[in-house]
């Protein structure tokens, strides 16, 4: 069976695309047939829930309630992931939340399978937030994503600090999000729906929808690279981890002969 | 969909006519070098259009004095896929569904970056979906840069049919592709024959049409010029029905 897994998608920072991530990632588990339930933390309207209103909830991450609601209900929900897109300045927080409730250990202990995609901004902030991120971590699965698509350089980034950095964290994979064409991003915005939606010409309602193909198939482009990326990385099959393929912790791994040719 | 047509397939005999009266033909003229007939070639595939009576829609991309809009203003829009806004208004009503057979002159600063959004949106594609035939008449030069040109376009374009042309107005014979066989009557190339230079004069004229000498309207020209003309004209529409015929838009 299917270990439940969490995705939490953050950052300290605003305006730096969490949200923008959070949707190409819900286009990706759809796409890859992956059932998954959404938490927007955005109180009280919401972004994430503008763009996937039938699988998002709005959450406040700090209400007990809201909490309960989201990680109560990890193993008896039917999504296989959960996904939550903490809003700019609550990841650190959130992490301190997950801890205190024991989610990180339940995740050290493999009964969750925990992944954090941590949204990095351009300035040398973004890697002492790395640092205080990884202190939460324990096994989770931690990617670091460079977002491009405002127009961001990371200038302050010079090779020997970001190595620096990024091997305090030995596990680390670093994921680059490319930019989107303007014009195209803000028509989807404008369109209120997934990125996938508007690839396929279709409104919200599924209607037929008159986008402009140029402006569609910028989106097509880009969205086939950051599923690339995704696919490099293994996600999928790092949320798709086996219940049963872990080893149990005390007992001897059972000896499996193969047999010779 | 319209098969894919290139020169090689064409001379191995593999292109397969499908004949459909909804499929229309999107013509690409271009090249990376200047001064290969460019401008011209268009001009021959719209009046071609013009003296059939058939819809036809051209598109000048370049920047540079005489265009195709000099030429042929009332059939022709200029314009610029430099910026976001322009690449909307050129390919979303290059694919719309009123246009009829669409003509690109393609200028040599634009060649790559109309490539690469092309093969970005996947323009190519979406086109042959909605039965648009689209083919890329490449104008063959010696220049080194057209070679390269050349192969890129043939590995890494799927999705649309690639023949080059031979221009002997402007450049000597280059080969690309397969020799021609002498067996096989399908083209491995578009030939535009040589001209004597006081017609080719003639022509750069913006004044001049070619569907008017085609229909037989009066020129101050010596009959026997006025008869290589015609001939010379004659020759390359009959190359054009060819490529219309096996591009399935007939």
């Amino acid at each position: 069976m299917t270990k439940p897994a969490v995705v939490l998608i953050g950052g300290d920072k605003g305006g730096v695309g969490k949200t923008t991530v959070a949707r190409t990632l819900l286009d990706y588990f759809v796409r890859q047939q992956l059932r998954v339930r959404a938490f927007d933390t955005e109180v009280p309207r919401g972004t994430l829930k503008r763009f996937h209103p039938d699988v998002t909830d709005v959450v406040d991450i700090n209400h007990v309630p809201d909490q309960m609601r989201i990680f109560d209900t990890v193993n008896s929900t039917d999504a296989t992931v959960s996904l939550i897109d903490v809003r700019a300045g609550l990841l650190s927080p959130t992490l301190h939340a997950l801890r205190n409730i024991g989610f990180i250990d339940a995740a050290k202990k493999g009964d969750i399978t925990f992944v954090l995609f941590h949204i990095l901004g351009p300035s040398i902030a973004s890697l002492d937030e790395i640092v205080d991120t990884a202190a939460y971590l324990g096994d989770a699965k931690y990617f670091m994503v460079k977002n491009f698509i405002n127009n961001t350089y990371f200038f302050e980034w010079d090779e020997a600090t970001h190595a620096a950095y990024f091997k305090r964290i030995p596990g680390a994979v670093g994921i680059t999000i490319p930019k989107l064409v303007e014009m195209a991003a803000e028509q989807v915005d404008l369109a209120s729906v997934p990125f996938a939606t508007f690839i396929a010409n279709k409104k919200q309602s599924g209607a037929a929808a008159s986008y402009s193909f140029v402006l569609r198939g910028y989106v097509r482009h880009w969205l086939e690279t950051i599923s690339a990326e995704y696919d490099r990385v293994r996600l999928i099959d790092i949320l798709e981890a086996n219940e049963s393929s872990r080893p149990p912790i005390g007992r001897p791994r059972p000896i499996i002969k193969v047999a010779e040719t | 969909m319209g098969p894919r047509l290139d020169a090689a397939k064409i001379s191995r005999g593999q292109a397969h006519h499908v004949m459909t009266d909804k499929t229309t033909p999107l013509y690409v003229v271009c090249s990376p070098c200047r001064h290969v007939g460019k401008t011209l070639v268009s001009r021959l595939l719209t009046e071609f259009h013009v003296v059939n009576d058939r819809p036809v829609a051209a598109f000048d991309l370049a920047d540079e004095g005489p265009q195709l809009a000099d030429y042929l203003p009332e059939v022709t829009t200029i314009a610029d896929i430099s910026d976001t806004h322009g690449q909307m208004a050129f390919f979303d009503r290059l694919i719309a569904d009123d246009v009829g057979a669409r003509i690109i002159d393609l200028d040599r600063r634009v060649f790559n970056n109309f490539f690469t959004v092309a093969q970005k949106i996947r323009f190519f594609e979406e086109a042959r979906h909605r039965s648009i035939e689209p083919l890329i008449l490449f104008i063959t030069d010696p220049d080194p840069k057209s070679a390269k040109a050349y192969a890129v376009l043939r590995n890494q374009l799927s999705q649309a049919s690639l023949l080059p042309v031979r221009n002997q107005i402007e450049a000597a014979d280059v080969p690309y592709g397969d020799a021609p066989s002498k067996v096989n009557r399908a083209p491995t190339s578009l030939d535009i024959p040589l001209l004597g230079f006081p017609l080719r004069a003639l022509m750069d004229r913006q004044s001049f049409s070619f569907s008017q000498l085609w229909r037989g309207s009066p020129t101050d020209l010596p009959v026997s010029a006025n008869h290589e003309l015609s001939c010379w004209v004659e020759c390359i529409f009959f190359q054009f029905r060819l490529l219309e015929l096996l591009l399935g838009c007939a």
